[in-house]
């Protein structure tokens, strides 16, 4: 069904289904399977192996069943492809299920918007987020990573993840939305609550307050025009006229949850990777005209999370028959691990020919984040390295992962010899 | 401003104004053109905004770019000629005004 973006209502007919008792007649048994993908102690042990071995264990599409939600899943780089360039398909309707008031429902937009209405949403924000329009952003991004390093360089220790991984991409946002700084500890506060808490009344209550902070930073915004992301699409027209409230809040509540989490755990995931492998960190530093490559490739085996859609008409996938109602998921870790399309697809190289990867999905749902991000993880590196080339894990680590939809370690202790900074 | 032709698959011609410094990619997209989609935004990261450049401009906007770009062509739909690029990559100049790309029967 077509919805109406400034209308908003509650979908209908959406159907759950949970564990093994509710796999429907279609299925067949052959493809049934409980991988424990996202919490099971074998995929919690090490996320990103447990994804690359799906190969060997998995067929290519298969029927996942678990405690979350019942959903094909799919593992080849190719069927990935398919499945999210295909919205008359595999719809995004019901793919963000975050908990909201009946009464006063909003969608996500644009990711809850298929075509044709999306596109008018991403023309709105896409000069901004353009591999040239995040690039008025650099020298910000590189400033506050360095105000970031010099509160702990000195000290030979940080905990990555709180004192860097984290603020980064939430102060870069937070000047992005055009939104003040001194916002940053409530902001991660609100993304841990509504991104970590597994619970849904934590998360309704969550989404609430976050909601009514943005709904007053966007009467601001209306009453006084600024360069940010919220100024810009409460001033949006849509078809020739001025945006709803009700899609403008939706536009920016969405960046909310978009913008967060996600890099925060692709740094995770890449410094513990940089500790852990000195002469590959030394590669990175003797070959700085390569950093795009180094970042692509690091996106690819650090990829940290899912996309899902509702199949939106019966069709078939390798022979297999999926029908309307059903929910599928791209495992874009594992797909990003395609032995068929990325030979040796564990090792780390940055001279492979470039490819698709998933770390941001492809098709018109693509992240619009992903310059944002991959100019992120540039900057980070190349500052990170520059300042602070030596260190490591703290003794004792070993890698805990959290459970849940964006993969990455709990925390991220690193230590490094002071005497040794340049 | 510059003008840039888009000429579809089925015939289709659309000539439409794209500022200086604008990509062809994205003087497609903000204007309806179907035959491009540039799905990943023009971070040459999803080869689907594949074009021809007409033989008659191949001189004017060169072949591919970069290295990037001629790996990433390899990932197109449709088939790769010597006159292929991504259109996010080239970049609208005054020189180019007038300038007329094909477009491929798919980008996916």
């Amino acid at each position: 069904m077509r919805i109406d973006p400034a209308n908003p209502v509650p979908p209908t007919g959406i159907v759950r289904r949970i564990g093994r008792d509710q796999v429907p007649d279609h299925v067949p048994p052959e493809l049934v399977f409980e991988p424990g993908l996202t919490y099971g102690p074998e995929f919690l042990a090490d996320p990103h192996k447990f994804m690359a071995e799906m190969h060997g264990k998995y067929p290519p599409v298969f029927y996942n069943v678990g405690p979350f939600g019942n959903m094909w899943s799919v593992i080849k780089h190719e069927d990935a492809l398919f499945v999210l360039r295909h919205a008359e398909l595999f719809s995004n309707e019901d793919a963000t299920p975050f908990p909201r008031d009946p009464a006063e429902w909003f969608y996500f937009i644009p990711i809850e918007i298929d075509p044709p209405d999306h596109r008018k949403y991403r023309n709105i924000v896409d000069p901004i987020v353009s591999p040239q329009g995040v690039l008025k952003l650099e020298d910000r991004i590189r400033a506050l990573a360095n105000d970031l390093i010099d509160d702990f360089i000195d000290k030979g220790e940080c905990t990555f993840d709180e004192a860097f991984g984290r603020p980064l991409p939430v102060l870069v946002f937070l000047d992005l939305m055009g939104l003040p700084r001194a916002m940053c500890d409530t902001f991660v506060s609100w993304a841990m609550a509504l991104l970590h808490s597994n619970d849904r009344q934590i998360m309704g209550d969550t989404l609430k307050t976050i909601g009514d902070y943005l709904k007053t930073a966007i009467a601001e915004k209306q009453a006084s025009p600024d360069d940010g992301l919220v100024s810009r699409i409460v001033h949006a027209e849509i078809d020739g006229q001025p945006i709803s409230e009700r899609e403008a809040f939706g536009f920016v509540t969405f960046l909310f949850i978009a913008g967060l989490d996600t890099v925060f755990a692709t740094l995770n995931l890449i410094w513990v990777w940089l500790a852990q492998n000195p002469e590959r960190r030394q590669e990175i530093i003797d070959n700085p005209d390569k950093i795009n490559a180094v970042v692509e490739e690091l996106l690819r085996v650090h990829s940290v999370t899912f996309s899902g859609r509702t199949v939106a008409q019966d069709v078939t996938l390798r022979g297999i028959q999926l029908k309307k109602g059903d929910k599928i998921t791209s495992i874009l870790p594992a797909c990003n691990f395609d032995p068929g399309v990325f030979p040796n697809p564990t090792e780390v190289d940055f001279n492979r020919p470039k490819k698709i990867i998933l770390a941001f999905t492809v098709g018109v749902h693509s992240c619009m984040g992903a310059h944002l991000a991959r100019l992120e993880v540039k900057i980070a590196l190349q500052e990170w390295l520059r300042r602070i080339p030596e260190f490591r894990m703290k003794h004792g680590f070993k890698a805990e992962y959290r459970p849940g939809g964006v993969v990455g370690p709990e925390t991220v202790p690193l230590v490094w010899d002071v005497a040794l900074i340049p | 401003m510059p003008s840039v032709t888009y000429i579809e698959a089925n015939g289709a011609s659309h000539v439409i104004d794209v500022p200086i410094g604008e990509n062809v990619m994205h003087g497609a997209v903000y204007n309806g053109i179907e035959g491009i989609i540039g799905e990943c935004g023009g971070g040459l990261a999803c080869a689907t905004c594949h074009c021809y450049v007409d033989a008659a401009w191949t001189g004017r906007t060169g072949g591919p770019s970069s290295q990037d770009e001629t790996d990433m062509l390899e990932s197109t739909a449709a088939e790769v000629r010597p006159e292929s690029r991504l259109s996010c990559q080239i970049v609208v100049t005054a020189e180019l005004d007038g300038l007329i790309v094909h477009l491929p029967e798919k980008q996916f």
